[in-house]
């Protein structure tokens, strides 16, 4: 299993990347909206995790690019971002069903236990 | 800008704002601690974790000092810093050493570039030092979410027709003086005010901003050679000179 991981803090992307990597999961890291979307076009992740608030474009525009390419209409993405989910509440819905938004974790309160939990999930859902 | 406050006295907002960035900013090393350490239960091979979460540690306490530095100048009304003659190498000098380390961690080079021989600028060392510290921590973090090549930051100092500039530069071309200018704007009232040059909420360029205006001076955009960068320009000390 692929993943791409878009993660702005070179340190924070080291941590989740070994982790994952020591789940068994192989690991692409981007720092931005623009170099994810090259990773994704040679990488091609079966999941990807992504912070919404990066540098220049944010992770709704790359969202947004993201989806409008069909190869990458149903991959799975998994929100770990440090905004807080109350300032999302009123976007959610574009959020889930627009962009297909598998979940969201709110980054201060998420272990990478929790993460890999949540990777785990997505990835039995795309088995079945 | 000022606000009154309920018994009338004048409250600095500025401060306020300042304070919500820090607080959003600091989030940021404990956060990569917390899973730095979660790493290690989860039995994953890594043998520079002790150390790595060591020099975050470091750093952030660091980081606490000079921001509070900051906060309470911003905080301060009318407060003002005695100025005396200062080395601006040496300033530079102890400012690579003390983020020298997290530099490493985030793979940035730090380079020292003193173009020729400048006589003492009039300053105040400690808050000089404090200002440069915050901004150069900000920009150790701010650029490995802007590219993925080799990095590199350089303080450096050179002259101008006003005085004595002294900076940090790289060839990240976000910087510029509009960037700033906006991100002062929404200083406090946006996630990311400087979104076009980091991620976080840039507390250190406006810690920054904050003690040089106690030093009456200001954080400006700057270029170094063909290198873009943020620094300030410092006054020579003339008597020093006529010496």
């Amino acid at each position: 299993m692929h993943i791409l991981l878009i993660e702005p803090d070179r340190l924070l992307a080291r941590s989740y990347q070994q982790a994952l990597e020591q789940a068994g999961y192989s690991v692409a890291t981007g720092p931005t909206a623009q170099v994810a979307i090259h990773a994704a076009d040679t990488q091609r992740p079966d999941i990807v995790i992504l912070e919404i608030q990066l540098v220049s474009h944010s992770g709704i525009e790359f969202l947004y690019e993201f989806r409008s390419y069909a190869d990458w209409q149903h991959i799975p993405v998994i929100v770990l971002s440090q905004v807080p989910p109350a300032e999302f509440s009123d976007s959610w819905a574009i959020l889930k069903d627009e962009l297909g938004v598998a979940a969201y974790y709110y980054k201060p309160h998420t272990s990478l236990t929790q993460l890999l939990r949540a990777v785990n999930a997505v990835t039995e859902t795309i088995k079945k | 800008m000022k606000q009154a406050g309920q018994n009338g006295q004048v409250t600095p907002a500025l401060s306020e704002q300042l304070l919500l960035s820090i607080a959003e900013q600091l989030k940021l090393p404990f956060l990569q601690i917390a899973r730095r350490a979660e790493l290690a239960s989860l039995e994953v091979n890594d043998p520079g974790a002790l150390q790595d979460i060591q020099t975050t540690a470091t750093t952030a306490i660091g980081l606490l000092d000079n921001y509070l530095f900051g906060a309470r100048l911003a905080l301060e009304d009318h407060y003002q810093l005695q100025m005396e003659p200062v080395s601006i190498s040496s300033v530079l000098y102890d400012t690579g050493q003390q983020l020298d380390a997290m530099a490493k961690l985030y793979g940035v080079e730090l380079e020292l570039s003193l173009g020729g021989k400048f006589g003492p600028v009039m300053a105040h060392r400690a808050a000089l030092q404090s200002a440069l510290v915050s901004l150069g921590y900000s920009l150790i973090e701010a650029l490995p979410s802007l590219q993925d090549k080799k990095l590199r930051l350089q303080l450096a100092t050179h002259r101008c027709r006003y005085g004595i500039v002294a900076g940090m530069y790289s060839d990240v071309e976000q910087v510029t003086t509009e960037a700033l200018r906006q991100g002062r704007k929404l200083q406090g009232h946006a996630r990311q005010p400087l979104a076009t040059l980091t991620h976080g909420s840039g507390a250190g360029v406006f810690v920054a901003d904050a003690i040089l205006q106690a030093m009456d001076s200001e954080l400006k955009v700057t270029r170094h050679h063909r290198l873009y960068g943020l620094g300030t320009i410092l006054r020579p000390n003339q008597q020093i000179q006529l010496v």
